[in-house]
């Protein structure tokens, strides 16, 4: 018997073969408050074999890419692109692309380039995003800048393309989104719209209470608590959910956040919401490695836009030269 | 201004290493909801890629469908282990229709190249003519097309024609069929098709006749009978421009029973029975295609030269046997009388001491004596003693004439001997362009029988190999159709420039003459609905799939019950109904009391003198045979009649 299985048998719970990798992309910590109960607690979702799958249900996701495609001198000059869809399911379980905005764009550090090449880089891309050149010589942490000027760029397109799918919903359509919904006022203000985060690196809870979250049994979600901070002022309600047992793998393993906007309704229809969303399980959106708490729509939504989306230059690059 | 409807893509051609378009096959998706499947015909444009302006055209060979699923126990995962809860998934999973196709015709044509990567559209009426490679004799001059079916893929409704140089001679000929029976295509295709080369056959090419050998029930005996047609048939006739009526001219043609009087067809019913011709063959037809009757081990040297003997120096001539005995053989009758006149005179005469004969070994006597003699046995009525017979036009043959030879209720030896000597008969006459045709399509079913891939060379499958490999020169064209075309000698189904395959037995198409076909093409031919076949022809470069409208005859089954088969009648009522039928003023009275009390050899040989002379007074020659013979050869007449049967338990060993 191995030590680790002595604690198993002791009550400790068995771990996966995982490595357990929490995201670091975000570690902000949030001013939250608990809404539904006194203090966190953990609810069963009805296990309503037919649960109210709202129809239609639009899902939004977004895609980004770049890569380091000319140096002058030690500066990276990136290429980047950035993209966003929204699918609606229809009747059939089909979806559809409804909207779709993209944007390829330069990185560079205008400041930092050589006076042969910056008007010519000025000239051939004309949507050109200037980073501080102080991190030049830093080639690590230069890069770093640059992953996060994409990732607003998308985040910036993602909340533009929610604005527009929100605004044009019907009038029992549901928009879920890849992501926090806080983003955009009009959005996480809009009743039907949902956000799903399947990546942990901001921390809500603490104590009691996120240890009851981090070990939800599968089938399982928090009370309602309602997120203010961070990015964005505009407050929302949130809750865990746990969509396949953890047992065995890691804390994080079939973890939801699900926000919506912070209205009692929210409250009211949680356990609802929570059914809906644990149905959504099936389809199981491999081989994408999150399958665990990604949905398969927003998995569809990715696949759309990554066939869609400009080879990588990056590919072009490892070709052998003649 | 010219409003050109522009076609919507159905699909795009995709090209991956893996699968990369090839000069002869290429792969494309479509919608989920598509009206494509195999068989389909389709056209790839290379409109705004650097293909623009080629058009390559394919057919599609195989269809595969699938999802994003990377392994099942996803789904089994997804489910939960319930297959009940599979379908509950609130989302379809992404999936695809990816077929692939077989090139058919790329214009240009050169230079031959990979198939381009661009948009996929249905093919119309003019893009199913230049893919089949139809224009070339649709739209010439003198066209040669004879309409086969309509290609009904993805909704379309185009007529595909055959090229009568390639069906009926001279570049090609000959049509094999193949198809498991009772699903009512390979018999009815021929009908059909029949219809069609007598509607379309091209007038410089000459007039054109069909000689079909009924070999199963009534298969082909109401072919001048309309049968019932659907409206549906009706439309596909009009888009083929084929009549859907019956055929105009049809003979048909069937042996007599034993009794020497009675049809042996199951057209015998009173309306109808009128349009029979008797076929029956004497000795001398007989002796000719003495060869029919050999088995293999019966065929040597010896027993030709003995045949030969008997056709040169005996037959129809006076001959001495040199035992006191002059012969005038002319009937089976007379060859016994023969034989026995020989026999015994080497018996008594030599005192046994001698075997031979003019040379000719006894055994080999005795040997083809049988032979010959036991054929007047098995198949009376199709071989009688009553001299010269009654047998096909064959200097005569009418255009756009059906000629069905009724040989089914025949003994297997009998049907031997007609097929061989109606086809020997049908090459002489068109290698003297004496027949009145210039070609001639010549229908034999059962080739498993006849043609086999293995067992003895017989005649009869000399004779059909003969016609696949040089009938085409004459406008001899053989459509052959059977069951197992892989049981079929290989010289017959591969000198046949056109083959069509109706449904099909999966142990059949696992055999290798089927391996160019996918397993989607496979399965659909295991599938074939009746009235649909796959084709293949010389100018078609893949196979093709066509529908054929219902034939507009009256089917051998329908016709039985709708006439029905009239039971045999008397021998007086046979006699009157064959003079009335020669002759409406016969009074049936007058015949009964002209044949009363005469021997029935009299009034059959007499019968048949009025047959073959067809005089203008019916009755009064027929009384003037029938009082001379008797008369003056009454005692011939009592010996001929007894040629004895072969003893089968005697201990002679042939």
């Amino acid at each position: 018997m191995t030590w680790w299985q002595a604690l198993v048998d002791a009550g400790a719970v068995a771990g996966g073969s995982g490595l357990g990798v929490w995201d670091r992309g975000e570690t902000a910590t949030y001013d939250t408050s608990i809404v539904e109960d006194s203090e966190l607690q953990t609810h069963p979702i009805p296990p309503n074999p037919q649960p109210l799958i709202p129809n239609p249900v639009s899902f939004l996701s977004g895609l980004q890419r770049w890569s380091v495609v000319a140096y002058d001198g030690v500066a990276q000059i990136v290429s980047a692109y950035v993209a966003a869809a929204v699918c609606r399911r229809d009747e059939r379980g089909v979806l559809h692309a409804t909207h779709e905005r993209s944007r390829a764009f330069a990185v560079a550090p205008i400041d930092r380039m050589s006076p042969a090449l910056r008007p010519l880089l000025e000239q051939a891309a004309p949507d050109l995003e200037s980073v501080d050149g102080a991190l030049v010589d830093q080639p690590a942490r230069y890069l770093e800048q640059v992953e996060s000027t994409v990732r607003r760029a998308r985040a910036h397109l993602e909340r533009e393309l929610a604005e527009a799918a929100t605004a044009a919903l019907g009038t029992n359509e549901w928009l879920v989104l890849d992501g926090r919904l806080s983003r955009s006022p009009a959005v996480a203000r809009h009743p039907r719209a949902v956000g799903v985060i399947n990546s942990h690196g901001a921390q809500f809870l603490e104590g009691r209470g996120l240890e009851r979250a981090l070990t939800l049994p599968a089938g399982y979600r928090t009370s309602v608590f309602a997120v203010r901070g961070g990015h964005t002022r505009t407050e929302v309600y949130s809750w865990y959910l746990r969509l396949w047992p953890w047992e065995g793998n890691d804390l994080l393993y079939g973890l939801l956040r699900v926000e919506a906007r912070a209205d009692r309704d929210t409250v009211t229809r949680a356990s609802e919401v929570s059914a809906w969303l644990r149905a959504e399980r099936a389809p199981l959106a491999t081989p994408a490695t999150r399958w665990d708490r990604l949905l398969y729509p927003l998995h569809h939504v990715e696949e759309y836009l990554k066939a869609r989306a400009p080879r990588s230059p990056a590919v072009r690059s490892r070709l052998p030269v003649a | 201004m010219i409003d050109k409807a522009i076609p919507a893509a159905i699909g795009r051609v995709v090209a991956t290493e893996l699968k990369p378009a090839t000069p002869h096959q290429f792969h494309f998706w479509t919608a989920n909801a598509t009206a494509i499947g195999i068989g389909a015909i389709v056209k790839v444009a290379g409109v705004g890629t650097e293909d623009e302006g080629r058009v390559v055209y394919g057919v599609v060979t195989e269809g595969f469908a699938y999802s994003d699923l990377a392994t099942p126990l996803h789904d089994v995962v997804g489910a939960e282990g319930d297959p009940t809860r599979a379908t509950e998934a609130p989302t379809a999973r992404q999936q695809i229709r990816y077929w692939t196709g077989a090139v058919l015709r790329q214009t240009p044509e050169e230079p031959l190249q990979p198939v381009p990567l661009g948009q996929v559209y249905l093919a119309d009426d003019a893009d199913v003519a230049q893919a089949l490679r139809m224009d070339g004799f649709l739209y010439s001059a003198t066209p040669t097309a004879i309409p086969v079916g309509l290609y009904t893929s993805a909704g379309r409704d185009s007529p595909v024609y055959l090229d009568a140089d390639f069906l009926l001679g001279p570049e090609a000929a000959h049509l094999n069929i193949s198809g498991v029976s009772g699903l009512a295509t390979k018999t009815s295709a021929v009908e059909f098709l029949l219809g069609a080369i007598f509607a379309h056959f091209p007038a410089h090419k000459g007039r054109i006749a069909a000689v079909c050998f009924n070999v199963k029930g009534p298969d082909l005996c109401f072919l001048d009978q309309p049968g019932d047609l659907s409206d549906e048939d009706r439309h596909r006739y009009e888009r083929l421009g084929v009549p859907a009526t019956p055929f105009q001219r049809v003979q048909l043609y069937a042996p007599l029973k034993a009794d020497g009087v009675n049809l042996n067809t199951l057209r015998t019913h009173p309306d109808l029975v009128g349009d029979v011709e008797p076929l029956t063959w004497g000795l001398q037809e007989v002796v000719d295609y003495a060869e029919v009757l050999l088995n293999r081990d019966d065929i040597d040297a010896k027993a030709d030269a003995f045949i030969d003997f008997l056709r040169d120096r005996v037959l129809a001539r006076t001959f001495d046997d040199g035992f006191g005995t002059t012969h005038r053989v002319q009937t089976f009758a007379d060859l016994d009388r023969f034989f026995r006149s020989v026999f015994d005179g080497l018996e008594i005469t030599a005192g046994g001491r001698s075997d031979t004969w003019r040379t000719h070994h006894i055994a080999t006597m005795r040997k083809v004596r049988n032979r010959l003699l036991n054929i007047s046995t098995r198949c009376k009525g199709l071989v009688t003693d009553d001299g010269p017979s009654s047998d096909l036009p064959w200097n005569a043959f009418e255009d756009r004439t059906v000629y069905v030879i009724d040989i089914a209720n025949v003994d297997p030896l009998g049907q031997d001997l007609v097929f061989a000597r109606v086809v020997s008969k049908l090459r002489e006459q068109l290698e003297r362009r004496e027949l009145g045709v210039e070609a001639v399509v010549v229908f034999v079913d059962e080739l498993n029988k006849y043609a086999p891939g293995d067992g003895p060379d017989t005649y009869v499958k000399k004779m059909l190999l003969d016609i696949s490999e040089r009938g085409r020169y004459l406008g001899l064209v053989l459509f052959g159709a059977e069951q197992f075309r892989s049981q079929v000698h290989r010289r017959v189904v591969g000198n046949a420039g056109t083959q069509l395959f109706g449904r099909m037995d999966m142990d059949e198409l696992a055999t290798p003459g089927y391996q160019v076909l996918t397993p989607a093409t496979k399965s659909k031919l295991a599938t074939l609905p009746i009235g649909e076949l796959m084709v293949r022809h010389p100018h078609f470069t893949q196979p093709i799939f066509v529908r054929f409208p219902k034939p507009p005859v009256l089917r051998g089954r329908d016709g039985v019950e709708r006439f029905p088969p009239a039971a045999d009648v008397p021998f007086e009522d046979a006699v009157v109904r064959q003079l009335v039928r020669l002759d409406r003023r016969v009074r049936p009275n007058q015949v009964k009391d002209l044949i009363a009390e005469r021997e029935q050899d009299d009034v059959r040989r007499a019968l048949a003198a009025v047959r073959r002379t067809r005089p203008d007074d019916v009755l009064a020659y027929f009384r003037k045979v029938l009082g001379a013979r008797v008369d003056a050869e009454a005692g011939m007449a009592r010996e001929r009649q007894a040629v004895p049967p072969l003893n089968p338990i005697s201990g002679e060993p042939y």
